[in-house]
């Protein structure tokens, strides 16, 4: 009957350095999907990659803000 | 004064009350030794009690009643009793008791009485030994209870210097260790002498049942008598890696009140500071690896704050807006982060927090202690075990990014002292040692059967092979036992436990000595091509001492599993 100690998931000391790394690459993608809409026409876009760029840059920002919450001492 | 005189009446009228009453049928246990120690060097009254007990009646007894004068009975904190066993150096503590309020008929109201089971009923002509730990709150009585800024502290202790107690006493002795400060007067009965700044009365030889001597100590002082009169402690577990701690404080100076005008031209006159009876600093022993603390109030953030850390404690000391001087309060909170993995554990699907009950402040008295456990959102199933009686209830707490909400467990408790502080952090390891050491017996089991396979095919060779193997399982398990060992005395509650868990493991050590050199006998003895008988005459001794052995590790391991 040994008692393990049970951890975080992730080692506590990474969640600065990921979410900085997330938040960047999310808000990257972001500016991909404001460039794509500035510099297409209405004939040349295209909804699949407007669609993918959204749904990939929010999992990004989605999980760069949760380790942004982390990294700052508020534990959710 | 008309406090003392009233206390004093009750003490006559006690006396009076026992000698008229019959004796009760209490069993003829006779006290042989009575030592009693009262440390009164903080505002906590903490009374020793080595009780010697004999049992000169005829039947075997498995209770023990103690007593206290119910004006100290109702301030008892907290109460452990504990037996031990040895002389002098060697003396070695088992476990606690468990004690018990108890009330017995025909008893008269001035008296509280405890009952305590003991571990194996006390056959006639036994003697045991029993050590008894009592803290007391509010028995420091400031007198006089209203000072100017220059006075001194006084304060009063009543006690008895005569064991009272519903058996027989023998010999009985009474030491008080004061502060080291000026003692203004003590009761002078016979046999007392003044070392220093202890006070010791007695021996005292064959007294009655009941019997009861009143004494008066009066001296100074100069601990802090600070008393957070509602205390409120929530644990908030987090599963991405932290636990947060936030206390909040309202303390209160619980000594002899201010009377008069406070100044702080004499306070902070050098060289003679007025102002002795007030207190500025506190100091909150936190747990080691604890992170972004906080000290505040209403007002803000406080500065007034250092902290030491290293690997065993974090200690941080506090200094209030203003020093505290009788009758004034104060409120604060303290907040710190401690890491996940030092407290939660995770064992038979079931994950347990760990943590101490009370305030990290060293000689604080709580008189309202209310903590509440924040765990995680969707915990199921929530019990919780505390070695003393606590009041639970159920809450739910909505915080960040709750749907839910989370489920909070609170637990109040009046009257808490830093006794109560220590005991839960310990299971944890102790399941480990239990663990090696079943692993080295399931090792000699080994031994033993390569033995008996031995016996039955003559074959050497895989008998040294096995023999091998478990040698060098052997001493893997020990390199394991020795960290756990080391932690396990770190605990300063453990102190009744670890020397059991070292008896333990030289039991242990001692039994797969004494194996392996049967083991090469009877192995010399085939190679030899001795006949069976002779082998077994020469093991025969070894055998019966190893059995011996088995039986007791059998013991100790059961005696530590019901911890």
């Amino acid at each position: 009957m040994a008692a393990t100690p049970i951890t975080s998931p992730i080692p506590v000391a990474m969640y600065p350095t990921l979410s900085v790394v997330t938040l960047a690459i999310g808000l990257v993608i972001t500016a991909f999907f404001f460039i794509y809409e500035a510099t297409s026409s209405r004939k040349n876009r295209s909804l699949g990659k407007e669609l993918a760029a959204a749904a990939v840059a929010s999992v990004f920002l989605g999980f760069g803000s949760l380790f942004l919450l982390l990294a700052s001492g508020v534990y959710v | 004064m008309k406090k003392n005189s009233s206390v004093v009446v009750d003490l006559l009228l006690l006396l009076l009350a026992i000698t008229v009453l019959a004796t009760p049928a209490f069993s003829d246990l006779v006290l042989s030794k009575v030592e009693r120690r009262i440390d009164v060097t903080s505002q906590i009254a903490r009374v020793t009690k080595t009780l010697k007990v004999v049992n000169s009646g005829s039947e075997s007894v498995s209770e023990f009643t103690l007593t206290f004068p119910k004006f100290l009975g109702n301030n008892l904190a907290y109460l452990s009793v504990s037996h031990s066993e040895g002389k002098g150096k060697a003396k070695r503590s088992l476990a606690n008791l468990s004690v018990k309020e108890a009330h017995p008929k025909g008893m008269p109201d001035s008296i509280s009485f405890y009952s305590v089971s003991l571990p194996k009923p006390l056959s006639k002509g036994d003697t045991l030994t029993l050590e008894v730990v009592a803290a007391f709150t509010n028995v420091l009585q400031p007198f006089p209870e209203k000072i100017t800024q220059r006075d001194i502290h006084l304060v009063m202790l009543q006690e008895s210097a005569q064991y009272l107690s519903p058996y027989v006493v023998e010999s009985q002795s009474l030491s008080i260790k004061l502060p080291n400060a000026r003692i203004e007067s003590y009761s002078k009965l016979e046999n007392t002498k003044v070392q220093g700044s202890e006070i010791k009365y007695g021996p005292y030889k064959n007294l009655a049942q009941y019997s009861y001597a009143p004494i008066v100590v009066h001296f100074e002082s100069k601990a802090a008598f600070a008393v957070a009169e509602k205390l409120v402690r929530e644990i908030e577990v987090s599963h991405w890696g932290n636990v947060q701690v936030t206390e909040h404080y309202n303390l209160v100076h619980r000594g002899a009140q201010l009377k008069g005008e406070f100044s702080r031209l004499e306070y902070q006159d050098r060289p003679n500071p007025q102002g002795v009876s007030a207190f500025r600093h506190l100091l909150a022993r936190l747990p080691p690896r604890a992170h972004s603390i906080y000290y505040r109030d209403d007002i803000g953030n406080i500065s007034t704050s250092q902290m030491q850390s290293d690997s065993k404690k974090t200690e941080l000391l506090i200094e209030p807006r203003f020093p505290l001087f009788g009758g004034w309060k104060t409120f604060f909170t303290i907040g710190y982060g401690l890491p996940l993995s030092d407290f939660l554990f995770a064992s038979e699907g079931k994950r347990f927090l760990d943590i101490s009950f009370g305030s990290p402040m060293i000689d604080l008295v709580t008189e309202k202690l209310i903590v509440q456990v924040v765990l995680p959102e969707g915990s199921k199933d929530i019990s919780v075990t505390t070695p003393f009686a606590v009041k639970q209830s159920h809450e739910i707490k909505y915080s960040h990014l709750d749907i839910a909400g989370r489920p909070v467990v609170v637990l109040e408790k009046n009257n808490v002292v830093p006794d109560h502080n220590q005991k839960i952090q310990v299971l944890a390891t102790l399941q480990e040692v239990q663990n090696i050491i079943q692993k080295c017996l399931a090792a000699h089991d080994k031994l033993e059967a390569s033995l008996r396979d031995l016996s039955r095919t003559g074959d050497i060779q895989t008998c040294k092979a096995a023999r091998k193997s478990t040698d060098s399982l052997l001493k893997d398990l020990s390199k394991e036992l020795r960290p756990l060992l080391a932690s396990l005395q770190s605990f300063p509650s453990a102190s009744q436990i670890s020397p059991k868990v070292e008896e333990l493991v030289a039991k242990e050590r001692e039994l797969q000595e004494k194996l392996m050199a049967k083991h090469t006998t009877v192995v010399e003895g085939y190679e030899k091509k001795s006949s069976g008988r002779d082998i077994e005459n020469r093991i025969a001794s070894q055998q019966q001492k190893i059995i011996a052995l088995r039986q007791e590790v059998d013991d100790l391991l059961e005696f530590i599993d019901e911890i």
